[in-house]
């Protein structure tokens, strides 16, 4: 089994070190447990038309640099992107939890070096999974990511931890 | 070869012999979650497992703590439904007022050589006990609390060799602002972070948990300090001491990165807004008027926090237009900080003293007005964070957070004290 690429346009480019309560802030997680409701949240405090934008492009591609998502554990973070209709996010980096909390609740991850400096706003970019390469279909650059390990293939494909442990348990 | 802390725990608990880079699974030996993120582990276990049991109700703890006291009927709502899966499953459930998950744990359940893992970033706050702790989001929680077991990839580890005696007024808080600033937010992404060295030896337990406490703010996985005598004592002061066992590093373990810290040469240091590496000695940022001082959280809420504060603040007044804001980080502080009397202090002072929980930090309570400047001793800084995206959030030691409450801006507690 292989992952499906994924070819969209990209919505946003976030720079270093985007934390996890510049995606949802705090404030709203203890009131709210529907997260398409807490959606409308994303990014509010850095970014206020992200949600609306969202809504204009299908399965949009969000493209960020280093320690993408640093900060809480705060697993809401993730599922908004996902609530948002994101299909993948590229990074040159990812902070632990983050990077655990997206392929546990099945939002793809890739890790590529120079995306942030090779990526704008609405290019259109392909994720190869089988070349293991992020083409700009835009600008034709064509950038390698890290093969995504074969354990996170495995939660993907099951489309998150829960269905896969669900499998393992039968 | 010899073995980080790290590796030692993770061999010890999966069976084998493991190096950094393995994936191994695990026993968990404790798992909890917190009002901000109990409620979806228990959502997700419900909706993609079907079930409500938990696999021990002995290791599974629910803390009430970051909308604590409940400001308003939705949370509160919130709180019941945590209320409701705890009291089914007779799990451990602390409630509004006992404290912060962090310190609640540290005081009835971390041990040497544990695995615990908590639905909150600064979980990594055990390691001063020597237990491999890391924070995960509420679907790895929720999955812990079904099965018991979770899967880890063995970290690399970086090494902290500190050593010197610590000056007057510097504290470990000061020890990891100085480490964070020179590694940077993601310096130790991934990684276990393991500090050693006659400093950390000198150092108490409290202390020693506020140098695990951030190390996620390095980006660190988990943050250990060696088990030795002191743990042995805290672990005593706490009704414990059955659970420990002395734990360190091998000697000639292989760290992938090492960093010494003269800690005789270290200043009061301040996190300015709105990085956490963001650090200058507190001299620079001196004189930066503040609308509230903050003394409290999981970083520095515990007794020997509030003793400082009060010795500095004893006899004395918070300035007129600064807000003084105090938050023990347990029940049990409280007590003892009601028992020693710097809590009468502290009131005399004009502090705030709020029920035990995690209010002014993530600003669910005592949130910060627009444009509002804050000094606080917590361990985070980002834009927002204190309830409201228009403040500005500086971050220092206690006796940096008194000083400055006293004169109402940024000050250096070497100059006046």
């Amino acid at each position: 089994m292989a992952l499906k690429n994924i070819r969209s346009k990209v919505l946003r480019v976030y720079p270093p070190d985007t934390n996890t309560d510049e995606v949802i802030s705090g404030k709203y997680k203890y009131d709210e447990l529907d997260l398409k409701k807490l959606a409308v949240h994303a990014f509010e405090s850095i970014d206020p038309t992200f949600y609306a934008d969202s809504q204009k492009v299908k399965d949009p591609i969000l493209v960020a640099s280093t320690n993408f998502g640093c900060g809480s554990s705060r697993e809401q973070a993730p599922q908004v992107i996902l609530a948002c209709g994101v299909s993948c996010i590229i990074a040159e980096s990812y902070a632990r939890i983050f990077y655990r909390n997206g392929f546990n609740i099945g939002l793809p991850l890739i890790e590529c070096k120079g995306i942030s400096k090779e990526a704008r706003q609405g290019d259109e970019l392909e994720v190869d999974f089988s070349k293991n390469e992020v083409r700009n279909l835009t600008t034709g650059k064509v950038l390698p990511m890290k093969p995504i390990p074969e354990f996170m293939q495995q939660l993907l494909e099951a489309g998150g931890l829960m269905p896969y442990l669900k499998k393992q348990h039968k | 070869m010899g073995k980080t802390l790290a590796e030692k725990i993770l061999s010890e608990k999966s069976g084998k012999d493991v190096a950094p880079g393995d994936l191994i699974t695990v026993p968990v030996d404790f798992v909890f979650g917190q009002d901000g993120t109990m409620p979806l582990a228990i959502q997700q276990m419900e909706k993609e497992l079907g079930t409500r049991k938990v696999f021990d109700p002995q290791k599974v703890g629910a803390v009430c703590d970051h909308a604590s006291p409940s400001p308003s009927e939705q949370v509160s709502n919130v709180h019941i439904f945590m209320r409701r899966f705890a009291r089914e499953n007779g799990i451990y459930f602390f409630e509004n007022g006992d404290g912060i998950c962090h310190q609640v744990v540290a005081e009835r359940f971390a041990a040497p050589g544990k695995i615990i893992i908590g639905a909150d970033s600064h979980t990594c706050t055990h390691g001063a006990l020597a237990a491999f702790a890391t924070g995960m989001g509420s679907t790895d929680v929720g999955a812990i609390m079904a099965y018991g077991t979770t899967w880890l990839r063995v970290p690399e580890a970086f090494r902290f060799q500190i050593d010197g005696e610590l000056p007057k007024h510097v504290t470990s808080k000061d020890v990891f602002l100085h480490i964070v600033k020179e590694i940077t937010a993601d310096g130790a992404t991934y990684m276990s972070m393991e500090y050693q060295g006659s400093t950390v030896d000198k150092m108490s337990v409290e202390s020693r948990l506020v140098l695990s406490n951030m190390a996620i703010e390095a980006g660190g996985k988990v943050g250990l300090c060696p088990a030795d005598e002191k743990v042995r004592a805290y672990l005593k002061e706490h009704g414990r001491e059955g659970e420990y066992r002395p734990l360190a590093a091998d000697k000639d373990a292989v760290y992938a990165d090492e960093l010494f810290v003269d800690a005789s040469r270290l200043e009061p240091m301040v996190a300015y807004p709105h990085r956490v590496d963001n650090v200058k000695p507190v001299s620079e940022l001196a004189g930066v008027p503040l609308d509230q001082v903050c003394i409290g959280s999981c970083t520095n809420g515990r007794l020997e926090d509030l003793k400082m504060a009060a010795e500095i603040l004893k006899g004395r007044k918070a300035h007129r237009d600064t807000r003084l804001v105090v938050y023990p980080a347990s029940r049990k502080v409280l007590a003892d900080a009601i028992r020693l009397g710097y809590i009468e202090t502290l009131v005399q002072a004009g502090a705030a003293v709020c029920a035990p929980g995690c209010g002014f930090c993530i600003g669910r309570t005592v949130a910060l007005g627009d444009g509002e400047k804050a000094l606080s001793t917590q361990n985070r800084n980002f834009k927002g964070r204190m309830g409201n995206n228009k403040a500005e959030i500086y971050l220092s030691n206690v006796a940096v957070a008194a000083a400055s409450a006293i004169y109402g801006k940024i000050t250096d507690p070497r100059e006046v004290l």
